[in-house]
């Protein structure tokens, strides 16, 4: 399978926090969760590789070509959910629709309306009258109306009943068999045992794993552990190692 | 380029920046500062820029397959749409002015700025300054804009009173004549309003996508 997306010793520094040499790579049709506490870079990790945030150090490919200087060839082959929809607070779902389709000359009407029904989203409604979770699904809704061969989601089933989480779960993986790789972070580990195939694992700003799920679990599992018994354990033992120190 | 444009137009433009764009008409009040209709112009469109910020414009414009330099440039088009809007107000009402309402008193007696060519170089100049000051300044940070526009609105009204003392100087009173006489000094006052409002935008754009290109949003 080839890489869809690689990231090479990102980096970046603040005054109180720095992220440190994060590579990993996504390979095509695949699931990768990306997880970790609140605080380990997640979100910053993502948003330096969509040009958010100014990385420090480090680059980032996507489809072989390098983010910086390529962006209007690679951000219409990607779609980006930041968790719920928190921009255009009045502007109707409908209103956002029709200036956001202008940019993407993929735009599927029929993929935007299928997941509207899905999502069960009122176009006449705007952001600020949804509830959080009925924001993420806005998002989504966006990022999966435009044929995007890579999805990187922020968060995505944060906020969501566990319906709705299992709904979206469920839509990853039929992404995924219609060939799109999927990359999101969470910090509810469970829904990445239904449906992740690779796992990166973040802390403290350094990656402490990146691989498959199965090989993931081998390297730092117990047996019998789902992946939040061993992501707790493991925090558990990171902070009582600091805590003697 | 254009599909910005629409979305500037359509998501993050107040709707009082078209309000504001018939500032141009006080260039038919006489006795009257005319060149605070430029003024008032810029106004409306800072509001624009507090309705972007206040809806995230910049995190949503991130979002779109276009590059940050680009969002920089659809920004600028948008303010030079409105200015364009404005200056074309402006340069109606003085050919009003200056032909059917040539003969009014109160224009021929009017102490301060005449509407004529050289009045319009100035108007471009002040609306250079807005884009170079303003622009300039809120691309800096891609957040802050009551500084830059603090620093537009001191800038702005020294260049006005600048702009009204001038003609007072002697041998500088044709920028002043409200007829068609001195047509060619008003009309090169004119032409350099225009050189420094092309020359402004451009390094404000030049530096604005500099800054941009570094900032995290």
């Amino acid at each position: 399978m080839s890489d869809i997306c690689e990231a090479r010793g990102l980096g970046k520094d603040y005054p109180a926090f720095s992220l440190r040499d994060v590579s990993f790579s996504l390979k095509a049709g695949t699931i990768t969760g990306f997880i970790g506490r609140n605080g380990a870079g997640k979100t910053t990790t993502i948003r330096s590789m969509l040009g958010y945030v100014h990385p420090s150090r480090g680059e980032i490919f996507y489809f072989g070509m390098p983010f910086k200087g390529n962006e209007n060839v690679i951000k219409p082959r990607i779609g980006y959910s930041a968790g719920a929809v928190n921009y255009y607070p009045k502007k109707t779902i409908r209103e956002l629709i029709s200036v956001t389709r202008r940019f993407y000359p993929s735009w599927d009407e029929d993929a935007c309306r299928s997941c509207m029904k899905l999502f069960a989203l009122d176009e006449n409604k705007t952001p600020s009258e949804l509830s959080e979770g009925m924001k993420v699904k806005c998002n989504l809704m966006l990022a999966l109306s435009h044929r995007a061969e890579l999805l990187i989601l922020d968060e995505p089933t944060s906020g969501l009943d566990p319906f709705s989480r299992d709904e979206l779960v469920e839509l990853f993986r039929e992404l995924k068999d219609q060939g799109i790789t999927l990359f999101f972070s969470t910090h509810i580990t469970s829904d990445l045992d239904k449906c992740a195939d690779h796992i990166v694992y973040l802390r403290e700003g350094r990656i402490i794993q990146a691989g498959e799920r199965e090989e993931f679990r081998s390297r730092l599992g117990l047996p019998g552990e789902t992946l939040e018994d061993t992501m707790l354990r493991l925090e558990k033992e990171a902070r009582d190692e600091k805590s003697a120190r | 380029m254009k599909n910005l444009l629409v979305k500037e137009c359509r998501l993050a433009a107040a709707t009082i920046t078209y309000f504001f764009l018939a500032a141009g008409l006080l260039t038919l009040i006489p006795g009257y500062p005319i060149l605070m209709g430029v003024f008032f112009t810029c106004l409306g469109i800072f509001y624009s820029f507090q309705t972007m910020r206040e809806n995230r414009d910049i995190e949503y414009s991130m979002l779109l397959p276009v590059s940050k330099a680009e969002v920089v440039k659809g920004k600028f088009l948008f303010v030079m749409l409105l200015e364009g809007c404005s200056f074309l107000v402006m340069a109606l009402v003085t050919v009003v002015r200056m032909t059917a309402l040539k003969n009014v008193e109160a224009y021929l007696t009017n102490p301060l700025m005449s509407a004529n060519p050289a009045f319009l170089g100035w108007a471009l100049v002040l609306f250079g300054l807005f884009n170079l000051v303003f622009l300039r300044g809120f691309f800096r940070t891609g957040y802050y804009i009551g500084k830059p526009f603090v620093l537009f609105c001191v800038c702005a009204f020294v260049l006005t009173g600048v702009a009204e003392a001038l003609p007072h100087v002697p041998g500088l009173e044709a920028l002043n004549v409200p007829g068609p006489a001195y047509a060619g000094t008003q009309a090169a006052a004119l032409a350099a309003g225009l050189a420094a409002y092309a020359l402004m935008t451009w390094a404000a754009i030049r530096g604005s996508i500099r800054s941009f290109e570094k900032i995290d949003i």
